[in-house]
């Protein structure tokens, strides 16, 4: 642990002092290799993370393996850290992190790369894998951001493509057997690269450009190496590691309940949903092993609700059996059942009032777009019927608050679109008075518009992001449209919005931009109080970077893209076929009503809906 | 997970639920834990032990939870107190065995007994102060002539902003021991709900005076003993 006056001097030293109820230790000696691994966020942020929680008990799992938890120091003990010249340690044992075999980043998202550079540079760490000799941790990525990890591909030494639990296991198993036999870091990194699916070692690969700035190729720069990395997934959840025990934080996390993962996947293909195609095949647990875990993981923790975690959960096909088997002892034992990502085609009455936690009262539903020509555009496949009839049950049972979630900027949007937003709303707040039986209080409606972000793997891929001034626009003209005071509205910032377009999008010629951040000092851009839009667009300017090239421009069909490295299952005919019934106005049915190829059954799995998939 | 204990159900019912109060330490990596979320860790902490716990009968079920004296962050102690609510009989090693398995050695408990005095009546807490420093005679002499003269103001952060409070009436007696490469303090100050004196405000008062401690200065806080108005132990 840190000296005491080091953690009297910061805000919330409970971030940093650790001997959390069910954290792992062990003996150094006795292991054979050390794990770091690193939410490059605050404690909060990633102590509320379900992959960390799973991927922590995996590795530890082995005798031969100790993993531990590292998180982004916040701002004021990172101010501390360099001016004292302390190094970061891990969480449970309170040792350098310089000295692990591997420091393992989640990527859940774009704004936490200065965040990375950070905790890098804090454990005293050479930022670039190409200055970073045998006597340092090996550098690995994983999670959602890794679909395309070219950005920072030059601080990385191996990216984990798609789910972890079995192939981070196996890397480091065969790190272990290769230290032991003396091999060098590159040998080892070349082994992985050639032996393990799933891995993608960035150094192994040269790019060259063509004159305009597009990609011309990429090519292995070693024998044996794939040509593109194939995703891995777990084929069957039913048996996939599950952490019945996890490290219970004293202060209060973002998610600060059970977790319970009831399937990987989304059946509904929606076209800016980047989750929704590259978590394919859906892959479902059966309801006895949802019973029997969560039964298992309440006892073990004392959570006091327990969310049912999905991309969509009303889409798991067994919900009744679930939420009936659970309500038989969590309303005994006094805990709550919560259902987030209710699709508004699905909500029922008889399934609100399981998971009715009496105080909340407000509900949420995402219509995405306010016309139905665009929601069919983005194949988000919900009517206004839909909304209204939600919205009713709700009312119908004593709430009277709802929210919206809209998307500005999406493909094809127009001010008719945007007009739609503010109808949809001002309808929801008509519903509540045609409700029988609404509260005796005032409804309200809150709207809340994010912006368009094209991300790879979806059919929007190729699209350019609208402008920032064109999105600023597209705001200011909505609340002009919103006129009723029941309605309150609140849109993301556009500058975050097109930063994370070009993070999202880019490819390797942006390290240079993110090493000059890290310069400058960014760290914590998710949070609205660090992140400053003008220091980043001078950033940019600075390091000759054109982010118009990579937010803005729309991409041709056949232009060689950054992330082509990687195969996430769905094809890019698929996507394409996707984009052209986009511009048609056109929907696809749900996988379950009717398989549209999207190739993700190569993929394999087991209790999909996919046709042929390989069993 | 506990299910080397006898059940739950074969403990006999009350007529009425029992007041029972745990003693427990807060000690390491749990002195930066804030009393709101201690609150927090000790009710999943009673879940996971699966105390028979009485809840309170109102639209929002909670399982009662008092606290004896509030410990601030920063501070270790081994006299910690909060009451619990039970609806069967259990007897004391129980409790404590199945508390014990659900919790971690910085957070344990050391005695369970039914609670017949009430917290109102605490008054004072015995504190222990190790701060890691060269202090000389005359140091010594010094830090002394600081603790014993009113007023003896420092800056309290309150919720309606500081003020410059005189905290020499809330410092019942101390002593000072010089040791081997540091010094210790042991101090009795007010605790209680009617006149409390925060632990750090002790040293707040010494290192706006003497130079001795800085803030680079590594220390340790104890809570050793809580105290009723006759200065005698409360429990």
């Amino acid at each position: 642990m840190y000296d005491s006056s080091l953690l009297r001097s910061v805000q919330k030293p409970g971030r940093y002092s650790g001997g959390e109820y069910g954290q792992i230790i062990k003996d150094k000696e006795k292991v054979k290799a050390r794990f770091a691994f690193c939410f490059p966020d605050s404690y909060e942020i990633g102590m509320s993370n379900l992959g960390m929680r799973i991927l922590y008990g995996v590795l530890n799992q082995s005798d031969d393996v100790w993993c531990e938890r590292v998180f982004a120091p916040w701002q004021d003990m990172t101010a501390k850290l360099r001016e004292k010249n302390i190094l970061l340690t891990a969480h449970e044992s309170g040792d350098n992190v310089r000295d692990f075999d591997f420091l393992g980043f989640t990527l859940q998202y774009e704004m936490c790369y200065t965040n990375i550079l950070n905790v890098l540079e804090l454990s005293g760490i050479p930022l670039k894998a190409e200055d970073r000799g045998e006597e340092f941790p090996i550098v690995i990525g994983g999670g959602p951001c890794a679909v395309n990890p070219e950005p920072i591909a030059e601080f990385f030494d191996l990216f984990n493509i798609g789910e972890g639990e079995e192939m981070l296991p196996e890397i480091v198993a065969l790190y272990i057997k290769m230290k032991e036999s003396g091999a060098t870091k590159k040998e080892f990194l070349l082994e992985a690269a050639r032996t393990i699916s799933g891995v993608y070692v960035p150094s192994l690969y040269d790019v060259e450009y063509n004159e305009d700035g597009t990609i011309k190729s990429y090519k292995p720069n070693a024998e044996g190496v794939p040509t593109s990395v194939k995703k891995r997934i777990v084929a069957d959840l039913d048996t996939m590691y599950f952490p019945e025990a996890v490290v219970m934080p004293y202060l209060e996390t973002v998610q600060d309940r059970i977790m319970l993962e009831v399937f990987r996947g989304c059946i509904r293909g929606c076209r800016f949903c980047q989750a929704g195609m590259i978590y394919r095949p859906v892959r479902e647990k059966s309801p006895e092993t949802l019973l029997r875990q969560a039964k298992c993981i309440y006892e073990a923790t004392g959570y006091e609700e327990i969310s049912l975690t999905s991309l969509s959960i009303s889409d798991y096909t067994k919900l009744p059996e679930l939420t009936d088997g659970l309500i038989e002892w969590t309303n005994e034992k006094k805990v709550n059942l919560s259902l987030p990502s209710l699709r508004i085609d699905s909500f029922t009455k008889e399934l609100m009032e399981k998971v009715a936690s009496v105080r909340a009262s407000s509900i949420t539903f995402a219509p995405e777009a306010g016309t139905q020509r665009l929601r069919d555009v983005i194949n988000k496949n919900v009517t206004e019927e839909d909304l209204m009839r939600s919205a009713s049950i709700a009312f119908g049972s004593g709430k009277e608050q709802v929210k919206l979630y809209f998307m500005n900027g999406l493909p094809t949007e127009t001010d008719e679109d945007i007009e739609g937003i503010a109808k949809l709303a001002k309808a929801t707040i008509e519903q509540f008075y045609a409700t029988p039986g609404h509260s005796r209080r005032a409804p309200g409606v809150t709207v809340s518009v994010s912006c368009f972000v094209p991300k790879p793997f979806t059919p929007f891929q190729w699209e350019a992001q609208d402008t920032v001034d064109e999105l600023v626009r597209k705001q200011q003209y909505l609340r002009t449209c919103i006129t009723d005071r029941k309605i309150k509205y609140h849109h993301h910032d556009a500058r975050v919005s097109h930063i994370e377009a070009v993070l999202a999008l880019g490819d390797r010629r942006l390290s240079k931009a993110l090493l000059l951040a890290h310069e400058r000092g960014f760290g914590f851009d998710a949070w609205d109080e660090y992140f400053d839009a003008e220091a980043w667009m001078k950033v940019f300017a600075d390091s000759g970077i054109d982010t118009a090239f990579y937010a803005n421009r729309r991409r041709a069909d056949d232009e060689v893209l950054p992330w082509d490295i990687i195969d996430v299952g769905v094809t890019k005919e698929f996507l394409l076929r996707e984009k052209k019934k986009a511009y048609e106005e056109k929907t696809t049915p749900s996988c379950r009503e009717q398989c549209s190829g999207c190739g993700a059954n190569c993929l394999g799995g087991k209790d999909t809906c996919c046709p042929n998939s390989k069993k | 997970m506990l299910s080397e204990f006898k059940k739950i159900s074969d403990y006999p019912l009350l007529e009425t639920p029992a007041t029972i109060r745990l003693g427990f330490y807060k000690k390491g990596a749990l002195q930066y834990i804030s009393h709101l979320d201690l609150q927090r860790t000790f009710q999943r902490i009673l879940s996971r032990a699966e105390l028979p716990l009485w809840y309170t009968q109102g639209f929002n079920p909670h399982p009662k939870l008092v606290f004896g004296l509030p410990l601030p962050i920063g501070c270790e102690s081994v006299c910690e107190m909060a009451d619990i609510k039970l609806t069967r009989d259990m007897p004391a090693e129980d409790i404590l065995a199945r508390l014990h398995k659900a919790t971690v050695a910085d957070l344990d408990f050391f005695a369970c007994y039914p609670a017949d005095r009430k917290f109102a009546d605490i008054d004072g807490a015995l504190y222990e102060y190790n701060i890691e420093c060269d202090v000389d005679d005359e140091m010594l002499e010094k830090i002394d002539r600081v603790l014993s003269n009113s007023p003896l103001t420092v800056l309290k952060h309150t919720k309606s902003g500081d003020k410059e409070v005189d905290i020499f009436p809330l410092i019942k007696s101390f002593k000072l021991e010089k040791l081997e490469g540091g010094l210790k303090i042991t101090a009795l100050l007010a605790a209680g709900s009617n006149q409390n004196l925060s632990s750090e405000y002790l040293l707040e008062a010494l290192r706006k005076r003497l130079i001795f401690l800085r803030e680079e200065e590594n220390y340790s806080i104890k809570r050793l003993s809580i105290h009723d108005a006759k200065g005698k132990i409360f429990k």
